[in-house]
């Protein structure tokens, strides 16, 4: 933790270096302490209660009695399992794809690559209610854009949103064009930050197109690949506002997440505050195991 | 390069047909929502069994219209979605500002500096990230009261602004991004004795510049699209944003398709604009090469 | 290593401590500055209060300043703050601000936020204002839904008007189904009628899809759930006070998930009461079950007629759920406001110029008989009005009614898609009370 490699250095250098480093820190420290650190401990505080809309919010302690609620409920475990189908197709895929997408783009001529970049962005700058009433309608089962084109092929339309299988791969799907237009942009910049010299110098050692990615490039994106995994991580985590304007939830269940599940408990059924909150600290719980899982497996090969 | 381009291998043509063809896909539902925002009523719900009007049969501003009917004073007369539309993009600008300033000093700081508790503040950072904003957002708001932002136009737009600067993402991504500096550089201008400061501004930052740009845009963007906390801290009608204002103009049966398409057509030309500004930061990430070699 | 992310984190605790104090030091400077919003117009003794507003006037109509602005040049000593909130995110906003202490003082619902809002204690009592009005109420139920657990009254109502079915008379005729209707009197007609009606529309295929029994969404409930009440008589609520959904109730689901499967109604297990109203707005649907006032107005069309008719029921005698618009008053510990609160809320209901006014902006019914018929001369509006007769028990404002609606959702969505109604009854019977 925090061991300074080169021993050489004295500790009044230490000393000096961790005060600078920590005036570096200041004011975002301000902000992130101020105004996120402190609501999260007593968000996360609220958890050990049973405060609720009904009690004015003036909850007494339970212990926790909410936690080992939420082992019980089974609309968690539902809401659980769609979390963990969301993260674990969206992520591989948006980060894959959007690598794909960067490295086929960034040595275009200028215009094409701001052309694509832009596009791929268009989503995320749209707002989710606009892009939600588009989706909505595309999936409509008697006259969407879907089923209109399927039909003009002879097939038969599909309830896509209204149906408890396919529901869940619609959120995926819109989650995914609403995730990469980010980790496309960083991809961009970052195989543009990429060491011209080293790729030539394999290129003349004759290594392959593969090989210089793999051997070259690779590693030095690692650091971008690594925030693009855990931003997606936790994005596809939380996904929510989707879920809420599409399908709240349903139907019967099928594209609940816990994000979803939480708020549903917090501003819509019950109102309870403390289980909702004790649902976001298990899932915030699970993303840092998670996250720090990327970071393991990611971190193994560059060096610091 | 340059030869390299010449060069039309069978995966180049494949890249470029999935491209275009993935590109059409994406562009949809914008060209679908600034084609509703100009179309008649009878355009936008079409009747079972009609076909899709893919075009506009005629461009009417009649929803712009009625977006725009509502005036206020706000240093002139203006429609009020104008206004809702300089707090967006006052909150955003000032966001970005902050966050950009904040993030990359201490991006910096968590990946080329070795101090005491580092680790530890920076893990803090990432699990922060990890916690759904839900459940920050009830004591939040009970802080900003406290605080006395939430009785004021102004107050409450900084009380939206706060915590977008405070949210750890930006200094992830900066420390990700410094995790690129070479230390010999940074070495170097130790040794020719320049302050924390000036290595800081002449030797890191130019380095980082492709991340300062896509940060700047991702905040931009990230606080333009933050729906609950605009919610919960906006509450006038003055200091709404162009996302709670056209949220505010749908009743709870009916949507009115044609202006909230006209809406959101309204609310993305600006962050469009600042792309495209922004656009040219990210590509000045040639000069590594240069450094490194 | 230990000791040292002990000492980190008591670094981190103070610092957040010191931030706390001089964030807490700090930002009262601020508020004077940004508190130049409204200049001049507020003398001293002047008391500000807010009232945030459903659109149930209207969405951006400005009925909300006009009343308020009448209200404050008849009592110079009170300023309204007006904030509008929209059905979708604005019960999210509510509790927030609830829970969070910055709740505003007068708010304009209906009696299932409301009573919820007063049973938890945070609403004043209006039991003087209620007791003046009693004896002008339409009808004696209506009391009920402005009462709260222990009796006490929490909401001063203002308006009401029934739910009821809308059906598309083109589609009908084209089918032949129009027969079935009964567009004499006041249109009860029974079950009986509507299955055939229904399956003369799939015969006929006049539209896409019959009716569709929207399963999903937010609000719009009460008109699948009026259809299904109705159908066989059944309530919603047990004896004893508790959510329940009797044998006649499993009949109605059974014969709904027979229409269904036959093709004689469509499911929308992804569709809010919002997109069926679209839906039969496009002639997608011959029917909609969520048909009202207000709706009628959203989703009127010029391609066909639009005809107003009550839920069918098996003794031809419907019972309506209805939509109550009245006020509550916030308690935000002042008396001064709360007094001012108070003479607003009498001042949008009863002012002999504004009352009336009010209640014709809401598009519903009055609660006041002395405010006699509002619209005279109006065919449909006289037509519902009599449907007041029909209203049946309330029961929005009984505990668990929030919890109770998502179970509803969900129980609809599981008969039509895995059948077996008694279980998917069960099911709601138990997690509806949980």
């Amino acid at each position: 933790m925090g061991k300074t490699k080169g021993s050489k250095r004295s500790l009044v250098l230490q000393r000096r270096e961790t005060v600078v480093s920590y005036l570096f820190l200041l004011p975002a420290l301000f902000f992130f302490v101020g105004f996120v650190i402190t609501p999260m401990v007593m968000g996360i505080l609220t958890s050990f209660t049973d405060a609720s809309l009904a009690n004015g919010n003036q909850g007494t302690f339970i212990g926790l009695g909410n936690y080992a609620r939420l082992f019980k409920d089974p609309v968690f475990w539902k809401s659980a399992w769609n979390t963990v189908v969301i993260v674990v197709v969206a992520v591989p895929t948006v980060t894959a794809f959007s690598l794909w997408v960067g490295s086929a783009i960034y040595k275009m001529r200028s215009g094409a690559r701001s052309f694509f970049r832009c596009v791929f962005y268009l989503p995320v700058v749209t707002g989710s209610v606009a892009v939600v009433v588009v989706w909505k309608w595309m999936f409509d089962k008697y006259d969407g854009l879907f089923n209109y084109i399927i039909n003009a092929f002879g097939g038969k339309g599909l309830a896509w949103t209204g149906d408890a299988k396919l529901a869940l791969w619609c959120i995926i799907l819109i989650l995914f064009t609403t995730s990469i237009g980010q980790p496309i942009v960083l991809y961009v910049a970052a195989l543009g930050n990429v060491d011209q010299s080293l790729v030539e110098a394999a290129q003349v050692d004759g290594a392959t197109k593969l090989q210089v990615f793999w051997k070259i490039k690779w590693p030095q994106i690692m650091p971008t690949t690594l925030y693009v995994a855990v931003i997606t991580t936790i994005n596809s985590f939380q996904c929510f506002a989707l879920i809420q304007l599409l399908t709240s939830g349903g139907p019967n269940y099928s594209t609940s997440t816990i994000m979803y599940y939480l708020y549903e408990i917090a501003f819509r059924t019950t109102k309870e505050f403390g289980y909702a909150d004790a649902m976001g600290v298990i899932l915030a719980i699970v993303i840092a195991l998670f996250s720090a899982l990327q970071f393991k497996v990611m971190n193994g090969g560059t060096t610091e | 390069m340059a030869d390299k381009k010449k060069r039309v291998t069978p995966y180049a043509v494949v890249c470029i047909v999935l491209l275009i063809a993935l590109a059409i896909f994406f562009i949809f539902p914008l060209y679908w929502i600034v084609t509703g925002s100009v179309k008649e009523k009878s355009d936008i719900i079409i009747k079972a069994g009609e076909a899709i009007k893919w075009f506009p049969t005629t461009i009417s501003w009649d929803n712009f219209a009625r977006l725009f009917k509502t005036q206020t004073d706000f240093i002139v007369k203006m429609p009020l979605a104008i206004r809702w539309l300089f707090n967006s993009v006052f909150i955003s600008v000032i966001s970005m500002l902050l966050t950009c300033i904040t993030a990359s000093l201490a991006g910096y700081a968590l990946a080329k500096k070795r101090f005491w508790g580092r680790n530890f503040i920076f893990s803090l950072f990432v699990c922060a990230m990890a916690l759904p904003k839900q459940v920050i957002l009830v004591p939040l708001l009970s802080e900003m009261n406290v605080l006395g932002m939430t009785q004021t136009t102004w107050g409450s737009l900084f009380a939206v602004i706060f915590p977008i600067v405070g949210w750890p993402f930006g200094v992830f991504m900066m420390k990700q991004f410094s995790e690129s500096i070479p230390n010999e550089i940074l070495e170097a201008a130790r040794i020719d004795g320049a302050g924390e400061l000036r290595t800081f501004f002449n030797v890191a930052f130019p380095l980082i510049k492709p991340g300062f740009g896509a940060l700047a845009i991702f905040t931009f963007v990230n606080s333009w699209n933050e729906y609950p906390l605009q919610l919960v801290m906006l509450t006038s009608s003055e200091a709404k944003t162009i996302a709670l204002g056209i949220a505010g103009l749908q009743s709870e049966m009916s949507n009115d398709f044609g202006l909230i398409m006209a809406g959101a057509a309204l609310a993305a030309v600006p962050i469009i604009i600042v792309f495209l500004c922004f656009q040219k930061y990210f590509t000045q990430g040639i000069t590594m090469g240069a450094v490194k070699g | 290593m230990k000791k040292k992310r002990i000492l980190a984190l008591l670094l981190a605790a103070s610092m957040s401590l010191s931030l706390a104090a001089c964030g807490g030091g700090d930002k009262p400077s601020d508020t004077p500055a940004g508190g130049t919003e409204t200049p001049g117009g507020s003398t001293a003794a002047q008391t500000e209060i807010t009232w945030w507003a459903f659109p149930t006037f209207g969405v951006d109509s400005g009925y909300e300043q006009e009343v308020a602005n009448a209200f404050m040049a008849a009592n110079p000593d009170v300023k309204v703050n007006i904030e509008t909130i929209d059905f979708t995110a604005g019960p999210d906003k509510l509790t927030a601000a609830i829970s969070a202490g910055t709740a505003p003082d007068v708010l304009f619902d209906a009696p299932g936020r409301i009573i919820e809002y007063g049973n938890a204690g945070y609403l004043v009592s209006l039991d003087d204002m209620m007791e003046a009005l009693k004896g002008d109420l339409a009808n004696e139920n209506l009391v009920e839904t402005c009462v709260g657990a222990d009796g006490t009254a929490y909401m001063y109502p203002i308006s009401s008007s029934p739910f009821y079915m809308g059906l598309n008379k083109e589609a009908l005729e084209k089918a032949d189904a129009l027969q079935y209707v009964n567009l004499e009197g006041d249109r009860a007609w029974t079950t009986e009628n509507f299955v055939k009606m229904c399956e003369a529309l799939s015969a006929a295929g006049a539209t896409t899809v019959p009716g569709i029994v929207y399963c999903g969404g937010q609000g719009g409930d009460q008109g699948t759930r009026a259809l299904v009440n109705n159908l066989f008589s059944s309530s919603i609520v047990g004896e004893d006070g508790k959510w329940n959904i009797d044998a006649n109730g499993v009949k109605a689901l059974e014969q709904l998930k027979a229409m269904y499967d036959s093709g004689a109604l469509d499911a929308g297990f992804d569709m809010a009461a919002a997109d069926e109203l679209q839906k039969f707005q496009q002639e997608t649907a011959a029917m909609t079950f969520c048909w009202g006032t207000s709706n009628a107005k959203s989703y009127a069309s010029e391609d066909f007629t639009q005809i107003s008719v009550p839920f069918p029921s098996d003794d031809g005698k419907p019972e309506l759920e209805y939509l109550v618009n009245g006020f509550c008053v916030f308690n935000n510990k002042d008396d001064a406001k709360i007094d001012a609160a108070k003479r607003l809320v009498a001042f949008i209901c009863d002012d002999a110029e504004w009352g009336p006014k009010s209640v014709k902006q809401s598009g519903a019914f009055p609660v006041r008989t002395s405010f006699g018929n509002l619209y005279e001369g109006d065919k449909e509006m006289s037509l519902l009005a009599s449907w007041i007769g029909y209203y049946g028990p309330y029961y929005n404002t009984r505990a668990g009614f929030a919890t109770m609606r998502t179970e509803w959702w969900n129980m609809l969505q599981r008969v039509f898609q895995e059948g077996d109604v008694q279980a998917q009854v069960d099911i709601f019977n138990t997690n509806a009370n949980a």
